[in-house]
């Protein structure tokens, strides 16, 4: 997972006094609302790297052209949790890796507090924007407290009852010295 | 019943170690409880009226005499020695502090238990039939399908924060004791014709403000492919259910508004995951996994399978309150030399479903003597011991009636489903537990409730349904007028059940009814039933051959406080 620092972040929108530019000129690592998108897409080249944010009433399938194989045109697609309570920005991302295989940067931006990290992990985000009073270092934490799941996800896309788990639990063990896993973040 | 493989044992204590966690954070200030609410509900802590509540997951009702004895423990060590056995099959604690939380989940995690998911707008804990496995009348014994379901409903990573609460209810016997009908999803285990197991899916139930029965959105879904299936139904949920407005959130609203539409969607959901989506494929369930889970639903070790030889014949002078716990208490079994025998938690004094410490110690210890250290928790609040043989019915009477278990009401009017209510639940507009114990007052007389038979009566602190007043034969509602506590009566609800025929919600027999007038009340809905039956007939049949007319008129001349308020609406 990695966590954006907002005053490092390569990725810029493209805004005026007036909020979004209608028709951005094409450049490299912009990140555009899904209307510049529609009306920059078709005129800028296809090689640009691109990012889109997409709000979380929104499916997916509806960037399925720009997402995949050698027609993919998007880098970055930005999701957004308008409340952290709000899970439908996971089913998104899970949409974005499992069905259209994409393979940029899923990010999530909003009230993204440390807690929601497994789930985003699992379901396919790899980058992150935390909210501002939240810490990394907890963040980091918070990932590490579950050896495996039962059901699988984008990081494992099997399920427990496909795997292995008593040779996942001896290399769990030889990596982290101890026999149980949990708590080892703490 | 399921024992834990090492796997699932670390994934509870992991679940334990971050909750330790998050609870530090929150008591040392770092997480607010904004941010620390939705953390502590999906691990079953509510903040109720006195004290944060703690709601323990049975999974589709099955428990040790183990972990009923960790249970008493934590009453007494934590809480004021007592719990509250739920309709959905949980146990809830209702006075421990917060800052000993993490100490408790420890001590569940001990004996293979949580709280996760019992809150929270999540897939919750999995209901089932409280004779599973047991039942004469079972197809297929839901249990294996329940674990596979729990296992894979728990922290999935794409459904912890839904619309709103999504509760799954399975059952595998003709008759339906798990109110599937009234669930978000209810699954029916069937056979088809070459033999082959599948579900029918039915989603969209709940009750609420808004009581809606289930449809039929699978006719037979086979067994491999239900995960896929109720992933398919979840995502469409999750993206399309309505989140502004907490009344109109839970999935029946969407598949109401929707209609066919939400069908079509999650059917080319489906075809999605299993023909596309990596790892789609991946969830079908194999036949060796089924098998694996299978197997710890095997018969307990000892149990006879055949008829016993000598069979104790019942004495002619047999006690007339043995041979009402046998017509009452005890329940055919799918073994001929056994039975399952409800310990009645309904009773005059505590409230309904409500243990003590001790009670819970003397039931697993029922359960250790008597049912190969198993029990259930049932629908209706009672608990259960599924592995009884038919000799030892007399000496379980005996041991039972010293413990307080032994009350020959099972099925009958004192044997009601109530919520807390107001007495603890924040969210109740009114209590729950006066009214019940006022009703199990009236109606203390043993040949009465006999000779009124066979009625469920529900009780529900507020509309949130807690206590299912929608699908009682008699329901009854709290609800708040001017900070005042008042009770909305229905009658000819049903849950589903063989007896009470096809779920629907009961019909309101008037304005509401000040607390002093329920017993009032039911007794002359009652004396209306008792009056009008035909011979033989159930109060539910009567009241549905009847409409609510006559019951209306009946308790509308018992008004006393309210009739000014009805002198008001009418005019």
């Amino acid at each position: 997972m990695r966590f954006i620092d907002t005053r490092h972040d390569r990725w810029q929108r493209v805004e005026g006094e007036d909020g979004p530019v209608p028709h951005p000129n094409p450049q490299s690592e912009r990140l555009l609302t899904l209307e510049q998108w529609h009306a920059v897409r078709d005129t800028w080249p296809p090689n640009l790297p691109t990012g889109v944010m997409l709000p979380n009433t929104l499916d997916v399938d509806m960037l399925a052209d720009d997402l995949r194989g050698p027609q993919s045109r998007l880098a970055l697609v930005v999701l957004q949790f308008p409340k952290w309570t709000d899970g439908r920005a996971y089913s998104q991302a899970r949409a974005l890796r499992a069905r259209h295989r994409f393979d940029g940067e899923v990010r999530a931006v909003g009230e993204v507090l440390v807690d929601m990290m497994p789930l985003m992990q699992r379901t396919g985000f790899d980058a992150v924007q935390l909210r501002h009073d939240q810490s990394v270092e907890a963040a980091v934490r918070a990932l590490g407290f579950f050896p495996g799941h039962y059901q699988g996800d984008v990081r494992q896309p099997q399920p427990a009852f496909a795997r292995d788990l008593a040779a996942e639990n001896a290399a769990a063990s030889a990596r982290d010295g101890s026999a149980l896993f949990a708590g080892q973040g703490i | 019943m399921y024992q834990y493989t090492e796997f699932d044992r670390q994934f509870v204590r992991a679940r334990a170690a971050q909750f330790r966690d998050q609870l530090r954070r929150h008591l040392d200030g770092e997480l607010p409880e904004d941010d620390f609410k939705a953390l502590r509900l999906q691990n079953g802590w509510y903040v109720q009226r006195h004290a944060p509540m703690l709601r323990v997951a049975v999974p589709y009702g099955e428990l040790s005499s183990r972990q009923l004895h960790q249970l008493a423990r934590i009453a007494r060590e934590f809480d004021r020695d007592y719990g509250h056995f739920t309709t959905r099959q949980n146990l809830q604690y209702n006075w421990i502090p917060l800052a000993r939380a993490a100490d408790v989940m420890d001590l569940l995690a001990e004996v293979d238990m949580h709280g996760i998911q019992t809150s929270g707008n999540c897939i919750r804990n999995i209901t089932s039939d409280a004779l599973a496995g047991i039942a004469p009348d079972e197809v297929v014994d839901p249990r294996p399908y329940c674990e596979i379901l729990r296992q894979w409903s728990t922290l999935h990573p794409e459904f912890a924060f839904l619309p709103r609460k999504f509760k799954i209810a399975i059952t595998g016997a003709r008759e339906d004791r798990a109110a599937i009908g009234w669930h978000d999803i209810g699954l029916q285990l069937l056979k088809n014709d070459a033999g082959e197991v599948g579900f029918k899916v039915l989603v969209g139930g709940g009750m609420g403000r808004t009581p809606i029965i289930g449809s039929v959105i699978g006719e037979f879904v086979p067994w491999q492919q239900i995960l896929l299936f109720i992933e398919a139904i979840v995502r469409v949920y999750n993206r399309l259910g309505r989140r502004d407005n907490l009344y109109k959130a839970r999935i029946k609203i969407l598949v109401k508004a929707e209609g066919r539409k939400f069908a079509d969607a999650v059917n080319a959901e489906f075809r999605h995951i299993l023909e596309h989506d990596q790892g789609g494929a991946a969830h079908l369930i194999p036949q060796a996994e089924l098998d694996r889970v299978a197997a710890h639903f095997q018969l307990p070790a000892g149990i006879e399978v055949r008829h016993a030889p000598d069979l104790p014949r019942l004495q002619a002078n047999a006690p007339v309150a043995y041979l009402r716990w046998l017509e009452r208490n005890v329940h055919t079994h799918r073994l001929p030399a056994y039975r399952a025998v409800t310990l009645s938690l309904k009773r005059a004094g505590p409230a309904p479903g409500d243990a003590t410490g001790d009670q819970m110690d003397r039931a697993a210890e029922l359960a250790t003597r008597f049912s190969h250290g198993e029990l259930r928790v049932t629908h209706d609040q009672n608990l259960l011991l599924p592995w009884v043989h038919e000799c030892e019915l007399h000496a379980l009477w005996l041991a039972a009636r010293e413990a307080g278990f032994a009350t020959p009401n099972i099925g009958l009017l004192s044997d009601m489903i109530a919520c807390p209510g107001g007495d603890f639940c924040a969210l109740a507009n009114a209590r729950s537990i006066p009214v019940a114990a006022a009703i199990t007052e009236r109606f203390e007389d043993l040949d009465r409730l006999y000779d009124i038979g066979d009625i469920d009566l529900h009780i529900s602190g507020c509309i949130n349904s807690c206590g299912h007043h929608h699908s009682g034969h008699i329901g009854i509602l709290g609800v708040d007028k001017d900070g005042a506590e008042w009770y909305q009566i229905t009658v000819a609800g049903s849950d589903g059940s063989t007896n009470s025929g096809a779920a629907t919600p009961g019909k309101v027999i008037g304005p509401s009814f000040a607390a002093e007038e329920v017993p009032d009340v039911i007794e002359a809905v009652i004396d209306t039933y008792c009056r009008e039956r035909r011979p033989g007939e159930l109060f539910i049949d009567t009241s549905r051959r009847l409409g609510a007319a006559p019951f209306r008129a009946a308790a509308d001349a018992v008004r006393r406080a309210t009739a000014v308020a009805m002198a008001c609406s009418t005019t």
